[in-house]
């Protein structure tokens, strides 16, 4: 199920936020890799920086110092112009709200990262189709997300995040705004998209049920990594969840409701 | 603290908002050009000719600043919007923190008076400048050197204007004010784009363009096929019918613009043009209103900036004196003026002078009804006029059915002849061959040597309205076949007279002093023999010396003539009069049009400006998103700047259209003449890129703008570096 090679490194990233006087130290020299084929979650209660790791990697952010290596290209030294190359077609994003364009219809958005990079549609009508059936959102291809639900949106978001065939797909707590069940949907549909097509996810979350879909699950706390929870070939997804609801018991020394 | 607050708000919205600041300063200009009209140069020349006139136009300016107030009243309220919007965000936040309505309102008031001051200052300063420069150009251009221009700061126009742009700016604040009275915190912090999207129907925008087509179309052919048909009501029903036209035309458009832009699947990957259609459409359809009224401000603008600059084509005629002769035209007793115009302070003005004899012809008699019976037959010439006709008049005339003249430059050459015969030729006027004679040689014409039986049929030059009164084909046509086979065309008392062809008309003096339209040149002694001496009068005509002309100018030497005239109680008309009077018509009949038309324009650039920012800012968000896409800032610059360029096109489009068209309608109407004026091309050229001009740097500020909003954007999503 996991790939071999790594497909990111984050070598001692550090991000400090305010200038001299005032210094919020969010990452403090936080090192993983990313396998190539794998299911990465991140969880961490609020304020530990989750958001600003993650947009560290997706390039949305420079880190203080600190490496971002993709497929061996330190991404986090690239100017502007290659950033843009790799933003939208190495690497697809998911949001918590989505960040559907409004005026522009299901269809139009879930190929807007092929048109930003110029990419002929011919080739990629085979794959919208693919991916509205497999989403099931082809029948709101062609209304603007105003008349979507949530669910609804946030899948044609995970259309748009998959169109370019990104290397990774970064999400950021992509459930956040999702009701239990159209949250389960997801997930669901992102563990298909991870174990069939091999594609890499890494996502931030601080929801335990969320977390329970992934492969494994790294632990931050006041911008550092402190623990790691791998899911067993042999465990089910409710029995990793159990673990992972034990393990923020004992960390938080209280409910997962802290995260 | 409050006052600092002020006007560190009010510093900021000056900085971060040029186009709000520069519609406040452009109100503020135009209200202080209409009202120091006064002050022109040409006004102040133009009130010693022809006061009354002048007198009337200015009266009639409070009417056009009060229409200026109220369309910039508009303006303002739409500026101040957009201002408020841009920081509905910030407001939302002072509430949130506690500060009380009433207090941030007063704020608001505050800044925006502030702000005015500002825009006051700068507004005063650019319309001071720019009636200074337009006074200064208009004295040069058809001043000819007589207009001197003086330096002119009106005052009243200064406090007219304060007032009434403090008034409007005031209760624009109110108005927007007690809105935000009403306005929840939530509403503030979440100022986004209505989220109304749709789809919208391709046959239901078909059919609205269609309908807007359709009466866009009844609308031209209105104003180009019955514009004369109960003039007010058709001009009235055609601007309706075309408002409403370019509104369902512009809502359809709008909406199937993004239809088409969707549809076209292979193209639909290419760049960010679909999010560019998008935008668009989201521009134009859900504000199709706002975004129709500036299309139709810019059809008024360019038929009125066509109108008033075909005014200024009409200038040629003021400075041509092709027929006009006579500087100076001096009645009284023949002797006494005679020896005024010979005397030593005064013969340093005259040259050509020329006694111009003038009477009517004696009568044969009276007919029983009291009738004059006349001395003239000319049957035979009218006979060979009625012959030169159109069949259609011809056919009229023949079966006796024609019932009056009239003389227009619509009937046929032969038409208005008939008509000034008709009306002229039972007791012409006569003019002795002599004084014609004089004038001739003024001019270094050949004189006329008439026979015995010669006579010349004088035309007034200045009242038909024929290209050459010369040369009228028709006429030279039947004076030639007459001559050939020696017919009389004319007889006075059993006499037959021949008519002579191809003598130069002339005005007979300085102005208007004798409105004849015809007159018969006899020789003297005939003259002598048939006038009648109740009604026999003389005029003195002369010219200012060729030599002091080419030392002084004309209008030096004028202006010194005309006192000494005045001085010596003598009646007189001078060229400057008919100067003047022509001159009143192009500056009135151009000024405040051309005033109206380019308000017209700034208004509806502005409109656009603003809402395009509006829009802009208020999707910002979606740029954010295009740039974590991969959209470099570059790509999305491109977009913008085709967003612009498409929604400053279509109003625009519309608009020439519609403009060309009534442009069209007034020249058929004649309400606009053209005809072959040299000056017709370059006019169009200049005041087209004026237009151009206007509309580029509006294009161009709004980019500008809205660029910058993109670089700040990339900036704020590398925060912290
Ligand atoms: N733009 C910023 N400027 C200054 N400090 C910031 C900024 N963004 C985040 N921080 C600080 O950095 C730290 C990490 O923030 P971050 O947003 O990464 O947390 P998070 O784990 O995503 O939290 P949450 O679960 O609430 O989303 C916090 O202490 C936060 O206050
Ligand atoms: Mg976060």
């Amino acid at each position: 199920m996991i790939g071999q090679g790594k497909l990111l490194e984050i070598q001692d990233l550090r991000k400090n936020y305010g200038n001299k006087g005032h210094v919020t130290r969010a990452l403090n020299g936080v090192s993983f890799d990313v396998l190539k084929g794998e299911f990465l979650g991140i969880m961490g209660p609020s304020g530990s920086g989750k958001t600003t790791l993650l947009n560290c990697i997706a390039t949305i952010m420079k880190p203080t110092s600190g490496r971002v290596l993709l497929k061996g290209d330190n991404i986090s030294s690239f100017d502007s112009k290659r950033l843009a190359e790799y933003r939208g077609s190495r690497i697809g994003y998911l949001f918590q709200d989505f960040e559907l364009l409004d005026n522009l219809t299901g269809k139009e958005n879930i190929l807007l990262p092929l048109s930003i990079h110029g990419v002929d549609f011919a080739k990629a009508r085979e794959k919208l189709h693919e991916l509205a059936t497999f989403l099931e959102i082809t029948d709101v291809l062609n209304k603007f997300p105003s008349q979507m639900s949530g669910g609804q949106k946030q899948r044609v978001a995970v259309a748009r995040s998959l169109i370019s065939e990104p290397d990774i797909v970064l999400a950021d707590e992509p459930t956040g705004a999702l009701d239990t069940r159209s949250a389960r949907n997801l997930m669901n549909k992102l563990t298909e998209i991870n174990r069939k097509n091999e594609r890499t996810i890494l996502m931030v979350t601080h929801d335990a049920n969320a977390a329970s879909f992934c492969s494994r699950i790294l632990f931050i706390q006041d911008g550092v990594i402190f623990h790691e929870l791998r899911r067993q070939q042999s465990e089910s997804r409710e029995e990793f969840y159990e673990r992972i609801l034990q393990l923020l018991a004992q960390l938080g020394g209280g409910s997962a409701n802290v995260l | 603290m409050f006052f600092k607050l002020i006007i560190r708000n009010a510093k900021r919205s000056l900085k971060e908002n040029l186009i709000y600041f520069a519609t406040l300063v452009v109100a503020v200009a135009s209200f202080y050009i209409i009202l120091s009209l006064e002050k022109q140069d040409v006004i102040i020349f133009l009130k010693e000719f022809e006061s009354d006139a002048i007198n009337k136009l200015l009266a009639l300016m409070p009417i056009v600043y009060g229409f200026a107030l109220f369309l910039l009243f508009f303006l303002i309220l739409f500026a101040n919007r957009y201002q408020l919007n841009r920081r509905s965000k910030e407001f939302g936040m002072y509430l949130l923190l506690g500060m009380r309505k009433e207090r941030l309102i007063l704020q608001l008031l505050a800044e925006g008076m502030f702000i005015s001051i500002w825009a006051l200052i700068s507004g005063l300063f650019i319309g001071a400048f720019l009636a200074e420069l337009i006074s200064l150009t208009v004295a040069k251009l058809v001043g000819q050197g007589i207009i001197s221009h003086q330096f002119s700061l009106s005052l009243t126009a200064i406090v007219f204007t304060v007032i009434g742009f403090l008034l409007i700016q005031f209760i624009a604040l109110l108005i927007l004010g007690g809105k935000l009275f009403y306005q929840e915190i939530y509403q503030l912090l979440n100022d986004q784009m209505d989220k109304k999207q749709e789809m919208g129907d391709v046959k239901g925008n078909i059919f609205h363009i269609f309908i807007g087509t359709v009466l866009l179309v009844i609308a031209y052919w209105l104003a180009l096929f019955r514009f004369n048909e109960v003039e007010g009501f058709i001009l009235f029903l055609a601007l309706i019918l075309g408002c409403i036209g370019t509104i369902f035309f512009i809502k359809g458009f709008g909406k199937l613009l993004g239809i088409m832009a969707s549809r076209s699947e292979k193209k639909s990957t290419k760049g960010l043009r679909t999010f560019t259609f998008r935008q668009f459409q989201e521009n134009v359809a859900h504000k199709y209103l706002s975004v129709s009224v500036t299309s139709i401000l810019m059809t008024l603008s360019i038929i009125l900036i066509a109108d008033g600059a075909s005014s200024i084509l009409s200038l040629d005629k003021v400075y041509n004196r092709e027929t006009s002769v006579y500087d100076f035209t001096v009645y009284g007793e023949k002797e006494k003026v005679e020896q005024l115009l010979n005397s030593e302070e005064m013969a340093p003005y005259v040259a050509d002078l020329n006694l111009l004899e003038i009477g009517h012809m004696k009568r044969k008699g009276e007919d029983a009804d009291g009738m004059s019976i006349s001395m003239v037959d000319w049957s035979k010439l009218r006979e060979e006029l009625i012959l030169a006709l159109p069949r259609k008049e011809r056919e009229l005339f023949e079966s006796g059915d024609i019932q009056g003249y009239t003389i227009s430059p619509d009937n046929p050459d032969a038409l208005n002849l008939l008509g000034i015969l008709e009306i002229d030729a039972t007791i012409p006027y006569l003019i002795p061959e002599s004084s014609y004679n004089r004038l001739l040689e003024a001019v270094d014409e050949e004189p006329l040597n008439l026979q015995a039986n010669e006579m010349v049929l004088y035309l007034n030059p200045d009242l038909l309205p024929m290209e050459q009164v010369d040369n009228i084909p028709v006429l030279e046509q039947i004076f030639k076949n007459a001559a050939q086979s020696k017919e009389n065309l004319l007889t006075i008392d059993g006499t037959a007279f021949f008519l002579r062809p191809s003598v130069p008309m002339r005005g007979l003096v300085a102005d208007r002093s004798i409105e004849i339209h015809s007159a018969f040149i006899v020789p003297d002694q005939v003259f002598e023999q048939l006038v009648n001496r109740e009604t026999y009068e003389t005029y003195w005509n002369f010219r200012i010396p060729k030599k002091l002309q080419d030392e002084q100018g004309l209008m030096m030497p004028m202006k010194e003539a005309s006192e000494k005239l005045s001085a010596a109680g003598f009646g007189f008309e001078s060229y400057l009069h008919n100067f003047g009077r022509q001159l009143f018509y192009v500056v009135a009949g151009s000024y405040t049009i051309l005033y109206m038309g380019i308000l017209f324009l700034i208004i509806a650039c502005t409109v656009l400006a603003l809402q395009f920012l509006t829009q802009m800012k208020q999707t910002k968000n979606r740029f954010l998103t295009l740039s974590m896409l991969g959209a470099k800032r570059e790509q999305m610059k491109k977009s913008l700047r085709m967003q612009v360029l498409l929604t400053f096109l279509l109003p625009i489009s519309l608009a020439v259209v519609s403009g060309a068209v009534g442009i069209w309608g007034l020249i058929k109407a004649v309400f606009i003449r053209i005809d072959n004026n040299p000056l017709l091309f370059p006019m169009s050229i200049f005041f087209a890129c004026i237009v151009l001009g206007i509309f580029s740097i509006y294009g161009m500020a709004v980019s500008r703008t809205a660029e910058g909003e993109i670089d700040k954007l990339r900036w704020k999503t590398n925060v912290g570096e």
